[in-house]
């Protein structure tokens, strides 16, 4: 028994460099920066409250307080900033400008705590106050950046380390963050493999033809699709075992290059042929952050030879 | 060695969560249906998906405090959804279309827009909750307040007739036949400037 629990801990925390934090760090922050961008001129629109928008924010928000009064959201904000005068509209631009500096602290690495809980903090706002207009990638964002912050920031290529000389409190628990990151992606692609391997369309390759002409997807012409007909099934079956072969296969270091490649080139797929950018960006993100360290020869080597060297 | 406990406690529970949370939205995926799964297997699984549910205190009072906890937790951690993104078969999406009635007797034809592509997801989003959503009140509200804001950039409008309908994908085959897309009305609102209820016409 004793033996099991030092492989599991041994399992759970093994030793590692920041190099996973930097790629999840510098690729959220790309994520929110364009994320940011992507909606700028939408932002009031799909987000107001007051009979400005698509839909109100009020009717989200009390959908969500029916499930929770506590999960954050843009009411609290809007309602802060009125005893000082300040405009639903004006908060709203502040809480765009705010993330879209979260974003680009990422990026470059300053400030790293407080950039990872502000960005979580107002991207979790969004998602659940446009509880009607989000969709998946506000659901992966909020799970990378929940990561994140809870992550031992600063890491050796950010801003912070160098200029201000800041270090992790806790660098022993670089290894543990990164498995959980590894193990939720393993759950993810999991069920989201056994789900399409329920429908008979995954496997006729209907589905795929289906979500390429269905609206708003439908980026590529359907009469320069049907030409290559034949490829459905296929690439039906092969997402389907792809992704329900995801947590077998990534571990083994045989197997990991071939997997991670592919469910990369997968998401690159999605985003070029069904224009879901932001969608294929946050999982590749989230995939080379878990998986892709440790991969090359000459990367192994140096993690096993110094692997204090990053947390020191 | 005691701080890796804590986290190891941590870390079970959170993916006993995502875990819970992932196998009830699949079983209630195959209880809804269509699945390759035979008929005399949804039973069962309701039953099943009926004890994950209360294992995530679905059926506590909306205003238990446990409840009230979890449901935060989960937000927060974005682990409250599952991840059968087009699954099991890919849906068809959904039409909105305003009919706006001039006072001159003109009419135009306007469909909800945004200014950027990632905008336009979050739009097909909406219109999907709206032909989803089993509530007629929550679908007219939502088509109300859609309907408002197409009046806020034409205020000179009397009336706004709103056709909600879905757009059914031809398969590979028909689609070589020469069919494409076609549109099913669904429901219609009435609204006028008079703020009356809207008048739902058919569906």
């Amino acid at each position: 028994m004793q033996a099991l629990s030092e492989r599991l801990l041994g399992f759970l925390f093994p030793d590692g460099t920041d190099q996973w934090l930097t790629i999840l760090r510098v690729g959220l922050g790309f994520q929110v920066t364009f994320y940011s961008f992507s909606l700028r001129n939408d932002w009031n629109y799909l987000l107001s409250g007051a009979g400005n928008g698509v839909v109100s924010r009020n009717l989200a928000e009390a959908l969500l307080s029916v499930e929770s009064h506590f999960v954050p959201r843009l009411g609290w904000l809007v309602t802060l900033a009125a005893p000082v005068g300040l405009s639903e509209e004006t908060v709203l631009s502040i809480a765009w400008g705010c993330l879209l500096v979260a974003g680009c602290g990422l990026l470059v690495g300053l400030a790293c705590r407080f950039s990872a809980i502000l960005a979580w903090f107002l991207q979790i706002c969004t998602a659940k106050s446009g509880g009607f207009v989000s969709y998946g990638v506000d659901n992966f964002m909020t799970i990378g950046l929940f990561y994140l912050m809870l992550s031992p920031l600063p890491d050796r290529f950010s801003l912070d380390w160098r200029i201000r000389n800041l270090r992790p409190k806790h660098p022993q628990l670089l290894g543990f963050w990164r498995r959980v990151l590894q193990l939720h992606l393993c759950v993810i692609y999991f069920f989201s493999g056994l789900t399409k391997c329920l429908g008979s369309g995954w496997w006729n390759g209907s589905s795929v033809w289906r979500a390429l002409i269905r609206p708003p997807f439908n980026v590529i012409d359907p009469e320069i699709l049907v030409r290559w007909n034949y490829v459905f099934p296929v690439a039906g079956i092969f997402v389907c075992l792809l992704e329900i072969t995801y947590p077998f296969f990534i571990w083994n270091s045989q197997t990991r290059k071939i997997w991670l490649v592919c469910i990369c080139v997968m998401h690159v797929g999605i985003g070029v042929t069904m224009g879901m950018y932001l969608f294929a960006l946050i999982m590749i993100v989230l995939n080379v952050a878990a998986f892709g360290p440790g991969l090359s020869r000459m990367e192994r080597c140096t993690a096993s030879l110094q692997p204090q060297k990053a947390v020191s | 060695m005691r701080q890796k406990y804590v986290y190891a406690s941590w870390l079970t529970l959170h993916f006993l969560l995502i875990a819970s949370v992932s196998c009830r939205d699949t079983l209630q995926m195959v209880v809804q249906g269509p699945t390759i799964l035979p008929f005399s297997f949804k039973n069962p699984l309701k039953k099943a998906e009926k004890i994950v549910s209360i294992a995530l205190a679905q059926d506590l009072a909306a205003s238990n405090p446990i409840r009230q906890a979890l449901a935060t937790y989960l937000h927060i951690s974005g682990i409250e959804a599952s991840y059968g993104y087009f699954a099991p078969n890919v849906p068809g999406s959904y039409k909105l279309v305003f009919e706006l009635h001039y006072h001159d007797g003109r009419v135009e034809y306007e469909l909800p827009s945004v200014s950027s592509a990632a905008a336009a997801f979050r739009i097909a989003g909406l219109l999907d909750n709206i032909g989803r959503t089993r509530s007629d009140a929550l679908r007219e509200h939502l088509v109300k307040m859609m309907a408002q804001s197409i009046w806020r950039e034409h205020p000179d409008v009397e009336t706004v007739r709103a056709i909600f309908g879905s757009i059914g994908l031809p398969s590979v085959r028909d689609f070589e036949h020469g069919k494409r897309e076609s549109y099913e009305f669904l429901y219609a609102y009435d609204f006028s400037l008079q703020n009356e209820a809207p008048k739902p016409n058919d569906h």
